[in-house]
């Protein structure tokens, strides 16, 4: 889930299968007498899946012509909280069927005969996810804030799939209460002591918000899970950890500051200030956002890319990982416990760390 | 004792190379090659500061719980998770006080750009 370069570990890895296995399989799926697979490759982005460019020519059946697809299935190593592909594809046809600007869904296969691994098939869209690009393009900024508007506009129409939906009853219900239960347990397990992520736990749970009815969460709503062509939004991607959730939820995360990339000081995903992303999402959404709400979520937001950035270490110092991204990102860990304190503490730093504005 | 250069000399010049090679190389390989520069600063970093900082914080918990035990950054985390200072304003500002200092050292040494960013100079 976390936007950066490929592990090489993983960079290098290659589906084994015999192609012409994956082409029978893209053929009787779509109903075509006969797949010719053009290219297959791994296209850069994402640690935890792999997403390979499938340029294939459709012999009749729904996808007759040629083709620019994505393949995404497992990499080596993936995070427990994680969505498998199958259940990842379920939810990306809801949120499509919902009018969610996504690439659409068009094929899964959970057969390991084809490749190894489940995996899915959809549509390539155009443009670029980079973060940092998108945040510092200077040919970007005028578009910026209508930008921000338009993804406030998307996540409420993302929240209009509520439970209770027999076809995702698959989908983990997390409330704050139980993320506070899952980083504490993942700190007992961890072998340093980080006192900052334990106090500003206490925190939220001392400062529990009243609940609100479960919606679709991402999860992973932020800059550098969107493409952007040019101005235009042509998808919203990576729904592997998407879950019932608080609505706040993914509004306190796409404001984090470890989503901002070059400016930290724009606080809607480093695009835009939040009034026009979240201006947008109070109309669509038809409900007022509470700040006290979202700044708890929003704390909850850093706490849990802290435990991400640490898990993700993990792979290196206890799973095995060799690469220099998989082994540093812990570090990442430390900018989240001081936006932590910087959030909460009421007297702010000690008069010794002089702060310019 | 040691031979000169320092450790943290050479990573320097390493890190010195590395920019005169990141034209050499792929663009799509330089997010990796920065990368690499930015675990060697790392060290480089870690290296010159050495034990103080570290030292810094046991004698701030050392003060702090007026004990010398080892597990003391241990019993700040239990400590907090269990709200032991939240009846206790001057208790609770003390520990702050640690956890800041301590985010700043580590800050310093991992990623004194982002404390900047953040306005601490």
């Amino acid at each position: 889930m976390v936007a950066t370069a490929l592990p090489r570990s993983d960079r290098s890895a290659d589906l084994s299968a015999d192609l012409s296995v994956l082409a029978r399989f893209l053929a009787g799926a779509s109903g075509a007498s006969r797949v010719d697979i053009a290219a297959l490759d791994l296209l850069s982005g994402g640690a935890i899946q792999l997403n390979f460019g499938l340029d294939a020519e459709f012999s009749g059946g729904s996808l007759a012509g040629h083709q620019r697809l994505v393949l995404r299935t497992d990499a080596a190593t993936g995070i427990a909280s994680s969505l498998g592909r199958i259940a990842e594809f379920a939810v990306l046809q809801a949120v499509h069927a919902a009018g969610v600007t996504v690439p659409e869904p068009l094929l899964a296969c959970a057969d390991p005969s084809v490749l190894g691994k489940p995996f899915f098939v959809m549509r390539r869209v155009a443009g670029t996810a980079q973060g940092r690009h998108i945040t510092s393009d200077p040919a970007l900024e005028p578009a910026l804030p209508a930008i921000a508007a338009r993804l406030g506009h998307e996540l409420a129409r993302i929240q209009k799939v509520h439970p209770p939906r027999p076809d995702l009853g698959y989908l983990p219900s997390i409330d704050a209460a139980r993320h506070i239960v899952s980083f504490r347990a993942y700190l007992d397990r961890h072998p340093n002591p980080r006192p900052v992520l334990e106090w500003a736990i206490r925190w939220l749970e001392t400062h529990l918000p009243a609940s609100l009815p479960p919606v679709l969460c991402h999860r992973d709503f932020r800059t550098g899970n969107y493409m952007l062509d040019g101005a235009a939004l042509t998808g919203i991607l990576d729904w592997e950890f998407a879950g019932w959730g608080d609505p706040d939820e993914d509004i306190g995360w796409f404001c984090c500051k470890g989503w901002r990339f070059a400016r930290l000081d724009r606080e809607a995903g480093g695009i835009a200030a939040r009034a026009p992303f979240y201006e947008a999402y109070e109309r669509a959404a038809d409900r007022r956002l509470d700040q006290g709400r979202v700044h708890f979520w929003e704390v909850l937001a850093n706490l849990r890319w802290a435990v991400i950035a640490l898990q993700q270490s993990d792979r290196y110092l206890v799973g095995g990982a060799r690469d220099l991204v998989t082994a540093i990102i812990g570090r990442r860990a430390t900018e989240c416990e001081l936006e932590l304190l910087m959030l909460l503490d009421p007297d702010g730093p000690p008069a010794e760390f002089c702060r310019h504005a | 004792m040691r031979d000169l250069p320092s450790g943290a000399a050479l990573l320097a010049l390493g890190r010195d190379l590395i920019d005169e090679l990141l034209p050499l190389v792929p663009p799509e390989r330089h997010r990796e090659l920065r990368l690499v520069a930015t675990a060697m600063a790392i060290a480089e970093r870690e290296a010159i500061a050495g034990d103080t900082p570290v030292r810094d914080i046991l004698d701030r918990l050392a003060e702090f719980y007026r004990d010398s035990d080892d597990a003391l950054l241990r019993r700040l985390a239990a400590d907090l998770r269990g709200g032991a200072f939240d009846a206790c304003e001057m208790r609770g500002r003390a520990a702050r006080a640690i956890l800041w200092r301590m985010t700043m050292m580590k800050l310093r040494e991992g990623n004194p750009h982002f404390l900047a960013q953040n306005g601490f100079g």
